[in-house]
């Protein structure tokens, strides 16, 4: 489904097809309509990441990671996770180095507080600070 | 004018000394023969000091034309070279740099395409490069090569146009004959080239911008036609830049150059080093009292269809001359005659020749018997030939469409 | 239009050669064409260079051409073809060790042609240190065509070489005094 306002003539399209981040002076940040910031390219996603602050470090891997910059960091620490553009690809959980992880796939439709009551436990086969 | 230097210079120098004089920020390129020694020249230029913008080394054409493509998005001046098969890997991203509207300039020395394998001049990297959205300029010696590859880059950064543009010359015949021509001090030419303006750039973080992005059926139709007009309408603008360089170094461009067009009953059709050649088989006919001209493209993208009409009007017969193997129907040049004809209910015989393949001679005398077939016609009053002729082929007399 | 065939192997600088015969006759206000035709670029590989001279510009680009002069700078290419398109009065300047008897001799195609011989090889060898022959047979053919004057020449080289280091100069320069001394 495509929205109105992005079925343009020819004659109204930036040459070369160009597609800008923000309208008129950047520094107001006023997201340009073609920004992704107003698209939601997140359903599809069959698992989500449910974040738990009990057991994080901080070590900022996930927003490393993570491709499509989902992980928004606050204050250099975890800050929160943009559910609108996930997709659920798991790497931030993959990368994770607590145990257990602080980021967990949950099916998409589970509840974050049920999600968090849900927590899978301490890993005792694992050793401290392995890669796993 | 301008204070002119004489030199004698190869195609290459000529283009790469025009590089020079450009004040390219970036050159990324890969030598291939014939066109190795611009990119051998320029890089000598760079390693003396005598430019001060980068040279990117790279593994291939494909890389060369996409460090290009970033480049110029990048937002600076930027150009290559390249001939043949270099060209071939390139097209995927030279439909790219047109389709991100980037003004890239790129010397092509025009050079057969194998198989079999052949490092002499023809025109098939120029033709397979029809449809990739460059403006194509043909330069049929080695002053023609350095003065269009400095329009090219004023062409190409122009805002009505903002298009990549590649500026032909004929492998060897042009790229490798060293002739008498004439150069702009640097201070002209640089001064005629402008300061580059970029447009939108990646590198400017206060205005992120998005380059390549995907546009699926409800969008791409828009952006193709978009680019077309651009295309299209750079017809004008060509006009005007030939003529501002015309007005600073004394020479004459236009984009479909006539040669005694006027009165001819029998005119020649083509592009590239053969132009040379045929004028100087015109004038020896002329002096037997023959009516003969010559047409030559210098612009072969966007076609100047209307300079083209008007130029054959007067003509009885015309022989097309295409470079290349048209490989299962008649030559583009043809083609594109063809169409303009019918355009402009225009009626005469029309013969293609298909020459030159590989590097094959064409000499006056080739070019004389062409002229012989085309009187034949005006004579009979219709094509007394199949469609494509042969030139200089060995073995059975071959033609093709009776 | 003066017309000139070189026949040489590729490495030995027949264009070099005949690019440098060009900008002597740019300088002296001629237009001048000097181009080559090559297939496989291995060195040692017969090819050809040719020039054209003339009063006005040169717009031919064929390759065809019935040369004035026919210049061989590797000896050994007197065995291969060097007469095909050819005039009566084309005359042939040909490096060897050979006296002109003795060439017209072992190559009978040569008899009753204008041909001149010179060492080439040998002459570099011993001014330049490296058998390049290409500018000796400059020298010679400035003696068997009379166009220039062998000074005026030789100044007009030593411009065009400006870029080399003075002893390939110096070399050149001895190179070209001894061919055009030497041609007979």
């Amino acid at each position: 489904m495509t929205e109105e306002h992005l079925l343009k003539g020819w004659e109204e399209f930036e040459a070369g097809a160009l597609l800008f981040s923000f309208e008129g002076d950047p520094s107001q940040r006023k997201f340009h309509e073609n920004n992704s910031i107003h698209h939601s390219v997140a359903d599809w996603r069959v698992l989500k990441p449910v974040f738990n602050e009990e057991l994080c470090i901080h070590c900022q891997f996930c927003w490393v990671f993570c491709p499509d910059t989902s992980i928004i960091p606050k204050d250099k620490k975890f800050g929160e996770i943009d559910y609108v553009h996930c997709k659920g690809c798991g790497i931030c959980s993959d990368v994770c180095p607590t145990n257990p992880k602080s980021l967990v796939m949950f099916a998409n439709q589970t509840p974050i507080e049920e999600a968090l009551r849900n927590w899978p436990a301490k890993d005792e086969k694992k050793k401290e600070n392995s890669d796993g | 004018m301008a204070k002119q230097h004489r030199v004698v210079w190869d195609g290459n120098m000529a283009a790469s000394q025009a590089m020079r004089q450009a004040q390219i920020d970036v050159v990324a390129a890969y030598p291939i023969t014939p066109s190795t020694p611009i990119v051998q020249n320029y890089s000598q230029f760079v390693a003396d000091g005598e430019v001060e913008g980068e040279f990117v080394m790279v593994e291939s054409e494909h890389s060369a034309m996409s460090a290009c493509v970033g480049a110029a998005a990048g937002g600076g001046r930027v150009a290559t070279a390249t001939s043949s098969q270099g060209y071939a890997l390139m097209v995927e991203v030279i439909y790219q740099a047109s389709g991100m509207r980037l003004p890239i300039v790129m010397n092509v020395v025009n050079r057969a395409l194998a198989a079999p394998l052949n490092i002499h001049g023809d025109h098939s990297d120029m033709y397979l490069g029809r449809d990739a959205g460059w403006i194509n300029l043909v330069a049929n010696n080695p002053q023609e090569a350095y003065d269009l590859c400095l329009c090219a880059f004023k062409i190409a950064e122009d805002m009505r146009v903002r298009l990549p543009v590649a500026v032909n010359q004929d492998g060897f015949l042009v790229s490798h004959t060293a002739e008498v021509g004439e150069h702009l001090e640097d201070a002209d030419a640089y001064g005629f080239v402008g300061d580059y303006t970029a447009h939108n750039p990646m590198l400017d973080p206060a205005k992120p911008v998005t380059y390549g992005a995907q546009t699926e059926g409800e969008w791409h139709y828009e952006h193709k036609m978009r680019q077309n007009y651009a295309l299209v309408n750079a017809v004008p603008v060509v006009e005007e830049v030939l003529k501002a360089y015309s007005q600073l170094s004394g020479r004459d461009y236009a984009p479909v150059e006539c040669y005694q067009t006027e009165d001819a009953d029998e005119l020649i059709i083509c592009m590239g080093s053969v132009v040379g050649t045929t004028t100087m088989t015109v004038d020896r006919l002329r002096k037997a009292g023959r009516k003969v001209g010559m047409v030559a493209i210098r612009l072969w993208r966007p076609f100047p269809k209307e300079a083209l009409a008007a130029a054959i009007k007067n003509a009885k017969s015309i022989a097309v001359l295409d470079r290349s193997c048209p490989m299962g129907t008649t030559g583009a040049l043809y083609n594109e005659t063809a169409a303009v004809m019918v355009e402009n209910d225009k009626s005469a015989n029309l013969i293609n020749y298909i020459y030159g393949l590989g590097g094959r001679d064409t000499t006056t005398e080739h070019l004389e018997g062409i002229f012989d077939d085309a009187a034949e016609c005006t004579k009979a009053g219709k094509r007394v030939k199949p469609i494509i002729q042969t030139i200089n082929l060995r073995g059975k007399s071959l033609s093709f469409y009776e | 239009m003066l017309e000139i065939r070189w026949h040489s192997r590729a490495g030995q600088g027949a264009v070099t050669g005949a690019k440098a015969l060009c900008e002597v006759m740019a300088q002296e206000g001629k237009f001048v064409q000097a181009f080559s035709v090559y297939g496989a670029e291995k060195r040692g590989a017969p090819m050809n260079a040719f020039n054209r001279i003339d009063d006005d510009p040169i717009i031919d680009h064929s390759k065809a051409m019935i040369p004035d002069y026919v210049l061989v700078i590797d000896p050994s290419l007197v065995y291969t073809d060097i007469t095909y398109d050819t005039k009566e009065g084309t005359k042939y300047v040909i490096t060897t060790h050979l006296s002109k008897e003795e060439l017209l001799k072992e190559v009978p195609a040569l008899q009753g042609k204008d041909v001149h011989v010179v060492d080439c090889i040998r002459i570099s060898q011993e001014t330049i240190g490296r058998a390049i022959p290409n500018t000796p047979m400059l020298g010679a053919f400035v003696k068997v065509s009379g166009a220039f004057d062998i000074d005026e020449f030789s100044q007009a080289m030593k411009e065009i070489l400006y870029k080399f280091p003075q002893k390939i100069i110096d070399g050149n320069l001895q190179a070209i005094r001894r061919a055009y001394d030497e041609v007979n």
